[in-house]
């Protein structure tokens, strides 16, 4: 055998977004301001997954200006809404519809001002990169200009949102229930490189897709499924916390082993759209489904290579080479007979 | 965390002695510092309340290196970046490149000494194999009376288990010398658990010298670190390969007889599998780095 | 104290201070001169979030002694570009998406530049190398990496500055790559997590935790602790005014032990005193005497008839178990070809945010309890946290600070509530930073799972039926466990439409280290599982795993393993996306990896080989060119 030997293989994957068994719910408030700006509250703050870019977004598309001219308050359980918590990929799904519709209301306050103003239907008014216009017509202006005329009407155009999810909690004898109002799907694909002398494995490529429902960020996705790929190859290869009677073994970054920029291998990912029907942005969720076929995906490419099956997770160098040697074993068996 | 009521910087050797000596019960020596800090951390030895910290980093009669009589003498300052941008270092210590580019990371590289990792004389040591494959001795110092003196031996017998070493109170590391060995092929074989920042489970240095056709094994140095409580020269293996001729079927049988000596605590049957393919490994991939520097020192020689 | 004098330079201005000899290059950049640009992720060397310049050379700063810095030139996050500009290197970060949580990357840029200081023409491989002392939890290095090459190649002027900018927006800001508007902050490492705030008059916390994993507290001496210097105030569970508990699900974990210790690294006692140094000294002055109780460290023995019982209102150990039941799972397996059977099991993993936890807590003018943290659920702390210091709900206030990472490990309010009630007995500003290794043995951590597996299919690979029986070590609380169990049983067997199932997944109390929310919550445990199993059938079958996948999904108008009828599923997209980009040879999985042609092709990297741009001088060149 060569020293080194490359495999492939493939997992699939699904998970379930936006809560329903304890109803999920968020809230929001959105102003449009001074300068056709707008300020928009809601209780989250980044943990580093890029909510508050697509929050940005969300909000600026819904209110026809530039994301960079919307702040975002702080997540404050004195100044802001509920928007419950940082986490089970929910942030997208619940706080950004809860924003898309205080975004909404307050874009219709303004919108029915403007309406009067130009003496016009609401209905043909269109904003968007900070311009106003009515369609069909010539009449325009910025949005600067008709947040100014607005308030001058004695309008503060502002807006509430609250968002929640629908089903059931489980049975507590079948479990029969509909306890996520939405399921995503994905599938990877990884090729490794094993070295038979040492029991290394090495992930050279992954392959991933998955439905997001709608790419609001598409960078920022991608940025999703590579971080979640590296914790699930770090989960499937190397890191292990371990304790004796109790007592931990692994106290720090000496022991308890993280990949590095070495081990990560190239990430192909491929956004696939499938509309949410249930929500009014269409987004499904990234964060955490990413993480879900990697290790799969690596164990079956091992498998691929060496024709061992690894069910027993990480899969060290030593878990690696004690399955060659059992094959090898296993094999001269067979020849034996 | 670690705590201290003095800390010195002494500028030489005899000041650095001086304070060594006088240092009250449980001072330390410090060099990159790069064992210590992270050895005064929960989970180790907590929180350590030192006297005096005499730190060696500026000490001149330890910094720089000198060659001398076909060997290298390296100041207790060098550091592991050394051996990997000093381009008489890395080609005069052909395996010493290889072993650096595995130790720590580029940052650590820049604080972190030989020196220090031979007196921390942990079993997984990087600087330890290759070290004793260069046949490297120790050049210790201490005062007697108002006078240096200076003591020698070879860095296999300094070694005396994990984390014990011949170092005895008021003595300082000033050099490691070593063999020069250009011409030669260089190689180091290391296994942890991921590529960067890791600590060795196994590792092999070999430096390797063939005769001008490149058929027959002239030299060969071979050493294992992380198999038991010390590093290990293979001088039977070596024995086996030196003055035969080059040949897939001689270095695999080699290779096998080291498996034995594999003496760690754990995880034996890994290290013992290792073992036998990094053997192979080293010697072959260090062959083929001596035929590179043979065709490179031809080149110099044609071009002079 | 002793002191030592030291200058040195700081982004170019002198700086002269006296220190305490013990100090760190990190301790006094971050504490002395306030400059939290530079991180302390774990203040072992191991995580190059402390990274900076010592004389042109990058060095991480945790692991150098302050005093090794007199008369050198320090060179910091803060100081690489003019106060409100970026760097090439900085905006190269902001364009590609390289900043998540943010907490590595004042060191990335660090270790950027560097990189390319040293070698303007570095490339991919070496560049990897140079970044390979820094660790990243959030981005996978994908984007970084990017970003290192994307600033070369501008600064080498291969590329236009323009290649920095946002992307054109089309007809609409959904589906363009906004950059984050969190990321300039981030890259210059002006953004202050809890960690690096500063209130005046602030105190410090440290924390005395358990020894042991189970023992009762049979006595409590704080009386030396409260007479030492700096100390200004030491608590215990006695001090906590309402009613003691918090959980995610269920309220089973006092904020210091209440009576008894139920895992190594459990608070017990919490100091606040002027300094951190004195905070930590006074720990030593605490006296507990504890009787060791027999103690459970493995899932299987919590179950066993006998055993130690950890919390009285769970006598027989179980945290939750959840029982799924569809179809007839006889049936199902006698309508089977093949069954298989298998045993797998998962480790527990840590989060390893780069950020260790943290978080300040006050009394305000108005006696409004605050508590700013990265805490991923301000609004369940709060309630958790007014009932437990018994204040009506509005006198008590969360603010979240900017996370440096989550993954769920921020989920618990672990810490919070003895900050909280150190700023109410002191009335000052109590600042708690986590070390690395505080970090790790006191949080939860993803949970272990040992599975039984078994799987029936036809010829055709139709999966008849499945049983899948997973448990789980939920460790000392139950913290997130109920939840992880609940959504391991409804994914536990794939996308696939599987008529016949019979799923139970139970997490039982023991003595080690709790578990917790930890991204995907169960669904990765048992979905390693049960996507090993298929591989396996498919090979037993002679099918390719593509194939008895589509078999075998879920499409719309399927009822999933909790009969829940889907309205989409997108499973034939993904796999075609999936199948299709991979260029995957079709074939069954029977150890084909050596004959395969689709190996070694577009977008895989060369296996790593350190070192190559020490070995081959003149090749490496050639290859950046
Ligand atoms: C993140 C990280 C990664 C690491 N990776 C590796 C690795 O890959 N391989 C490896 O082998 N090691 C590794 N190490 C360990 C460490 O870096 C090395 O052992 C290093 O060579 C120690 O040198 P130092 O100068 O920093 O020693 P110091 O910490 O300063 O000192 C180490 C010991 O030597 C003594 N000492 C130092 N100089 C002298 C002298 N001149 N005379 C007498 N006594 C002296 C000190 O008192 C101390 O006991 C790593 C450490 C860290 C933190
Ligand atoms: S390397 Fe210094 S804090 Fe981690
Ligand atoms: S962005 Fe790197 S650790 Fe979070």
């Amino acid at each position: 055998m060569e020293r080194t030997v490359r495999g492939r293989g493939v997992a699939a994957s699904w998970y379930g977004i936006a809560r329903t068994a304890t109803i999920d719910r968020a809230g929001a408030w959105a102003e449009l301001d001074d300068g056709g700006t707008a300020k928009v509250v809601t209780g989250v703050t980044e943990i580093g997954e890029g909510i508050l870019t697509l929050l940005a977004q969300v909000a600026a598309e819904e209110l026809g200006i530039r994301p960079e001219q919307v702040t975002l308050g702080d997540n404050d359980t004195a100044r802001s809404p509920e928007a419950a918590h940082a986490g089970a990929t929910r942030q997208t799904y619940m706080v950004g519809n809860s924003i898309a519709l205080a975004c909404r209301e307050a874009r219709e306050k303004l919108f029915a001002e403007i309406a009067e103003y130009w003496d016009v239907e609401a209905t043909l008014l269109h904003a968007f990169d900070g311009i106003l216009h009515a369609e069909g017509t010539n009449k325009s202006m910025t949005m600067a200009e008709a947040v100014a005329i607005c308030k001058g009407r004695g309008v503060v155009p502002v807006g509430s949102g609250s968002f929640t999810a629908h089903g059931t909690g489980l049975d507590p004898v079948d479990g029969s229930g509909a306890p996520w109002q939405v399921y995503v799907f994905g599938t990877q694909v990884a090729e490794v490189e094993v070295d038979t002398v040492t029991g290394e494995v090495q992930v050279l490529g992954i392959w991933a897709a998955h439905d997001v429902g709608r790419a609001i960020n598409p960078r920022g996705i991608e940025g999703q499924i590579e971080g979640a790929i590296v914790q699930g190859l770090g989960q499937a290869l190397m890191e292990d916390y371990q304790t004796v009677e109790g007592h931990t073994t692994t106290h720090g970054f000496a022991k308890y082993i993280l990949p590095t920029a070495l081990d990560v291998p190239e990430i192909t990912s491929f956004l696939v759209e499938d509309r949410d029907p249930l929500s009014p942005l269409g987004a499904k969720g990234i964060g955490e489904p990413a993480l879900v076929p990697t290790a799969p995906a690596i164990m079956n490419a091992i498998y691929d290579a060496i024709g061992v099956r690894i069910t027993s997770l990480p899969a060290t160098p030593e878990k690696i080479l004690q399955g060659l040697k059992e094959k090898r074993r296993r094999n001269e068996g067979i020849a034996a007979e | 965390m670690l705590s201290c009521r003095s800390y010195q910087m002494p500028k030489s050797l005899a000041e650095a002695l001086a304070l060594w000596r006088g240092a009250p019960e449980g001072s330390r020596l410090i060099a990159g510092a790069t064992d210590i800090l992270p050895w005064a951390r929960e989970g180790r030895a907590g929180d350590v309340e030192i006297d005096t910290l005499i730190d060696l980093s500026r000490v001149a009669e330890l910094s720089g290196y000198q060659q001398k009589d076909g060997r290298i003498r390296l100041g207790a300052n060098v550091v592991w970046q050394d051996f990997l941008t000093d381009p008489v270092l890395a080609r005069s210590l052909p395996c010493m490149p290889f072993c650096s580019v595995w130790f720590a990371d580029d940052q650590i590289r820049q604080q972190a000494t030989l020196a220090g990792n031979l007196v921390n004389a942990s079993p997984a040591a990087d600087g330890t194999p290759p070290v004793i494959a260069l046949n490297g001795d120790i050049e210790i110092a201490r005062l007697d009376g108002d006078t240096v003196v200076t003591r020698t031996m070879p860095v296999a017998d300094f070694i005396s288990g994990p984390g014990r070493t011949d170092l005895k109170p008021g003595e300082i590391v000033v050099a490691v010398t070593v063999d020069a060995l250009p011409g030669y092929g260089g190689s180091y074989q290391k296994v942890g658990q991921r590529r960067s920042l890791v600590i060795s489970s196994v590792c092999c240095a070999a430096v390797v010298k063939t005769d001008p056709s490149g058929k027959v094994f002239e030299d060969v140095r071979l050493a294992l670190g992380g198999v038991g409580p010390k590093p290990m020269r293979l001088t039977e293996t070596e024995a086996m390969l030196r003055g035969k001729a080059i040949s897939a079927d001689l270095i695999e049988r080699a290779s096998a007889g080291p498996v034995d000596l594999v003496a760690s605590r754990t995880r034996v049957d890994y290290r013992r599998t290792v073992v036998r393919g990094f053997v192979r490994a080293a010697v072959e991939d260090a062959l083929a780095h001596a035929a590179q520097s043979a065709q490179s020192e031809e080149k110099e020689t044609a071009n002079a | 104290m002793p002191e030592l004098e030291l200058n040195f330079e700081v982004n170019g201005r002198t700086v002269a201070k006296r220190i305490n000899p013990g100090l760190r290059l990190l301790d006094v950049l971050r504490d002395d001169l306030n400059m939290t640009g530079t991180k302390e992720g774990c203040g072992a060397g191991e995580c190059g979030t402390c990274s900076v310049f010592v004389d042109g050379k990058l060095v991480k700063s945790c692991l150098m002694p302050a005093a090794k810095a007199e008369g050198t030139r320090i060179e910091t996050v803060e100081g690489l570009a003019r106060p409100g500009d970026l760097t090439v290197i900085q905006r190269a970060f902001y364009k590609t998406g390289a900043s998540q949580c943010g907490y590595c990357i004042p060191g990335m840029v660090m270790a950027a530049t560097s990189a390319l200081r040293d070698n303007p023409d570095a490339g991919h491989e070496e560049i990897k190398e140079r970044m390979g002392g820094n660790i990243c939890r959030c981005t996978g290095y994908t984007k970084i990496i990017e970003a290192v090459e994307l600033a070369r190649d501008v600064i080498a002027g291969r590329m236009s500055p323009a290649a920095l900018e946002a992307d054109a927006v089309g007809e609409s800001y959904i589906g363009n790559s906004v950059r984050r508007i969190d990321a300039p902050a981030k890259v210059a490492g002006r953004l202050k997590y809890a960690g690096d705030m500063i209130m005046p008059d602030m105190l410090h916390m440290a924390v005395l935790r358990s020894p042991h994993p189970h023992a009762e507290i049979v006595s409590m001496d704080t009386s030396a602790a409260r007479a030492m210097p700096g100390v200004e105030c030491v608590i215990t569970s006695e001090d906590v005014p309402g009613v003691d508990g918090f959980g995610v699900f269920v309220h089973d974990q006092p904020i210091m032990a209440r009576g008894k210790v139920r895992y190594v690294g459990e608070a017990v006692a919490a100091v606040a005193a002027t300094d951190e140094r004195s905070a930590r000294r006074a720990l030593a002055g605490i006296k507990v005497t504890y009787r060791e109780l027999p103690g459970l460290f493995d899932a299987a023995d919590a179950l066993a008839p006998g055993a130690p019982v950890l919390h009285d209102y769970a006598p027989d150990n179980i945290v939750k178990h959840i029982p799924l039941r569809k179809g007839n799972i006889e049936a199902g397996f006698a309508a089977a070809d093949l069954i298989l059977e298998e045993n797998f099991s998962t480790q527990q993993v840590e989060h390893a945010y780069l950020e260790p936890e943290a978080g300040i807590a006050y009394v305000d003018h108005d006696d409004v309890v605050t508590v700013i943290s990265p805490s991923q659920n301000i609004t369940h702390h709060r309630h958790m946290l007014a009932a437990i210091i018994d204040r009506p709900i509005q006198k008590v206030r969360f603010i979240m600070s900017p996370v440096g990472g989550g993954f769920g490990g921020k989920e618990d309010m672990i810490y919070q509530g003895m900050l909280a009630l150190a700023a109410m007995q002191t009335h000052k500003p109590v600042r708690i930073v986590f070390t690395r290794e505080e970090s790790i043995v006191s949080t939860a951590k993803r949970h272990p799972s040992r599975s039984k597996v078994r799987m029936g299919l036809t010829r055709a690979g139709r999966i008849t039926a499945m049983e899948f029986d997973m448990l789980s070590d939920g460790g000392a609380y139950g913290m997130s466990s109920e939840g992880v169990m609940r959504k391991a049983a409804i994914l536990s067997c794939g996308p696939y439409e599987i008529d016949n199932l019979k799923v139970d997944t139970t997490v039982v109390y023991t003595n080690n280290t709790p578990s917790g929310a930890f991204r995907s919550f169960g669904g990765m445990q048992v979905q390693f599982a049960t996507e090993s199993m298929v591989d396996m059938a498919a090979e037993k079958l002679g099918l390719d795993p593509f194939e008895i996948r589509r078999r075998n999904m879920m499409k719309p108008g399927s009822l999933t393993h909790t009969q829940q009828k889907l309205g989409t599923a997108s499973l034939g997209m993904v796999l075609d996306a999936a199948e299709k980009g991979s260029r995957w040879e079709a074939g069954a999985p029977t150890v084909r990896g050596a004959t395969r042609g689709d190996t070694h092709g577009a977008g895989t990297r060369e296996p790593c080989k350190l070192g190559e741009r020490f070995a081959a001088g003149p090749e490496t060149k050639e290859r950046v060119a």
